[in-house]
């Protein structure tokens, strides 16, 4: 548990796997051996890290001319999912069994958690292995970015309750019979009646038969988990909240820094991204045409969000400035200055 | 047949897109245009931050329809509830009810279960739009769906027919089945697609307009391209950096509706930045745009 760990979190279309590209390339210029995680990187991200040329590999050596070696990861819900049957399915039957169940196909990509799940998983493998300095960890493109923190407890709470147990194991027979039900009497064969009516007992089996495929990875999965959050509310790790710029932001931004804080993680800086530039002698008569006035608007808009989350902050948490760029950085170089960029006003 | 007669004609919009282009304001603005000619608009929000009532200038909805201006409606969902409320309503035994509702085979079911949630969102505007509604709007003409951002608009699409797939009895299967049929029905449902032109959002809207076509054979109403920088008028052009910086970012809102031409030649609206704070009067601004747009594409 060694890496210090930087988790990028924020709205949906703020540029966070853009910025935890440009953090991890600037640690790795930096000296530092750093790993990024990312989820959904843009097809010029993806070449400027070249994460998309060995899909099959876990972490990728990003060719950079730097003296700390910058490694990349993408994280793919269907490939772990795939990978984490190979590893746990008890035997060959089993495994055949959970790639055929018809749930497969469509839980591996949807089941609530799955994402969630495999980056903690990851990054319990990453911190254990000591291998990097720095670890950079992207967030799922969602509003609810917290929902992602609080996955792994959630998954823990709900395995702990024994609902899972409840809930799906001992109601089936050995013959695939539903059974639990008989012990609460009349009213259980009601309540059975009534699933079968809506559902029908076969779907019952094929869920329960999926998740009990899994039983073994479930089993490992609440130490691992417990240690992911203990890791993530430890000095070693820090958020770094990103913001789209605008007052209409703001409410969006102090809310997540709230929850962050009250969820007990160290919310490090939060960055406005994307910040037209103040425009001088702006004119105030405003037309769709007429872009200069347009742009004098944005820069206006975008410095009173700035001043008023600054406002609101006070010495909580430094607040850093992204001014918007003519264009997205697109090779390692342009992101390591992002990166320097980010950092020097962190120090000032 | 012209868009705006075709949207006109729709039961359910879904209006979707990558997080972040405008999916909202857009939303509000279909709902403003429509009902301006005529419809009587009901808007459901799913985030579970809601943000229409603020576009429109209303309390927020807490889960009930509020009406905002002549007809125009707007709801928050929360899917959970309507998938509580169907129990409800196929169990009339209260210590049924709750029995059910408690146990964890249903906890972990409408959870689980791939697709149950969003068809339930379907399935209410669908009851919504045959006239079964509460006494406030008993029978919206269309409902207009703020899909949410997390991952694919197409997986919202999908769900319908994957619970059809996987539940093949009893009511939910029957209303999974009903809901598919009514997807399927080009002169009831329809999409919207928003995107800024940007290169990410386009390469979603993109593989979206590529999945609708691949797995449901049909292609969007409309595309929404949202927040572009207006043109640079070379002989106004100064060179200090804000114009210089305008003028690189409207290249690449140029360069990205470009490829997105390539691959979408039906009907687009192009929608500027606008220097209006968000509230009617923008959403009122955005609609007369679309529709100038849209009556000319």
């Amino acid at each position: 548990m060694s890496a210090p760990l930087t988790i990028v979190v924020g709205s949906g279309g703020v540029g966070k796997t853009t910025l935890a590209a440009a953090i991890a390339a600037d640690e790795a210029r930096r000296g530092n051996d750093t790993l990024v995680m990312t989820f959904d990187p843009s097809l010029r991200l993806k070449d400027a890290l070249g994460v998309d040329v060995d899909p099959e590999s876990n972490e990728i050596r990003v060719p950079m001319d730097a003296p700390g070696e910058l490694w990349a990861s993408l994280l793919d819900a269907r490939r772990t999912f795939d990978t984490l049957v190979d590893r746990y399915a008890p035997d060959d039957t089993a495994r055949q069994r959970i790639l055929t169940n018809r749930f497969y196909d469509h839980l591996s990509g949807s089941l609530a958690g799955v994402l969630e799940y495999m980056a903690s998983e990851r990054l319990f493998e990453v911190a254990s292995f000591g291998k990097y300095q720095r670890v950079i960890l992207d967030t799922p493109p969602t509003r609810q970015a917290l929902d992602f923190l609080g996955a792994p407890e959630r998954i823990v709470s709900f395995l702990e309750s024994g609902a899972l147990r409840i809930a799906l194991k001992p109601w089936f027979d050995a013959n695939g019979n539903f059974k639990a039900m008989a012990r609460l009497g009349v009213l259980g064969r009601n309540v059975e009646a009534f699933f079968d009516r809506m559902v029908g007992m076969e779907l019952l089996r094929d869920m329960a038969e999926f998740f009990q495929a899994f039983t073994p990875l479930y089993d490992g999965f609440v130490e691992r988990a417990l240690e992911v959050q203990k890791m993530l509310r430890s000095d070693a790790t820090s958020f770094t909240l990103v913001s789209g710029p605008g007052e209409q932001r703001v409410a969006d931004t102090l809310f997540f820094a709230r929850k962050l804080s009250e969820a007990g993680y160290r919310l490090g800086p939060i960055v406005v991204n994307r910040v037209h530039p103040k425009v001088d002698a702006a004119p105030e008569v405003v037309n769709l045409a007429d872009g200069r006035g347009l742009l004098a608007w944005l820069g206006r808009r975008d410095h009173q969000g700035v001043a008023q989350l600054r406002d609101l902050l006070g010495d909580s948490h430094p607040l850093v400035v992204v001014p918007l760029r003519p264009d997205e950085p697109t090779n390692l170089e342009s992101l390591a200055e992002l990166g320097a960029l980010l950092r020097e006003q962190l120090k000032g | 047949m012209d868009v705006l007669r075709r949207l006109e004609g729709l039961e359910l919009i879904v209006v979707t897109g990558k997080g972040g282009v405008g999916k909202s304001v857009v939303t509000a603005s279909l709902g403003r245009l429509l009902a301006a000619r005529g419809r009587k608009v009901l808007l459901f929000e799913v985030d579970p931050r809601e943000n229409l009532h603020q576009l429109l200038d209303t309390q927020p909805s807490g889960g009930e329809i509020i009406n905002a201006s002549p007809r125009l409606y707007l709801q928050h969902i929360e899917p959970r509830e309507l998938i509580d409320d169907l129990v409800r309503e196929k169990l009339k035994v209260n210590l049924l009810v709750n029995r059910v509702l408690a146990s964890p085979v249903h906890r972990h079911f409408t959870e689980g279960a791939p697709g149950l949630k969003e068809s339930a969102v379907f399935g209410r505007a669908l009851r919504m739009v045959e006239g079964h509604g509460p006494s406030i709007l008993r029978r919206p003409d269309v409902v207009i769906l703020d899909a949410p951002a997390t991952g694919h608009g197409v997986s919202w699409l999908a769900a319908p027919q994957l619970v059809a797939d996987v539940v093949r009895s009893g009511p939910i299967g029957h209303m999974a089945e009903v809901i598919s049929a009514f997807l399927g029905d080009r002169s009831r449902f329809g999409v919207v697609v928003v995107t800024t032109a940007e290169e990410m959002p386009v390469e979603e809207s993109l593989e979206l307009i590529a999945a609708l076509d691949g797995r449901f054979g049909r292609e969007p109403e409309a595309v929404i391209a949202n927040a572009l920088y207006p043109a640079i008028d070379a002989a106004e052009a100064e060179d200090d950096p804000a114009t210089a910086l305008w003028r690189d970012r409207r290249a690449i809102n140029v360069t990205q509706l470009e490829r997105l031409a390539t691959a979408w030649t039906g009907p687009l609206a192009e929608v500027p930045l606008m220097a209006i704070d968000p509230g009617p009067a923008l959403v009122g601004a955005i609609a007369r745009r679309i529709e100038a747009q849209l009556r000319s594409s």
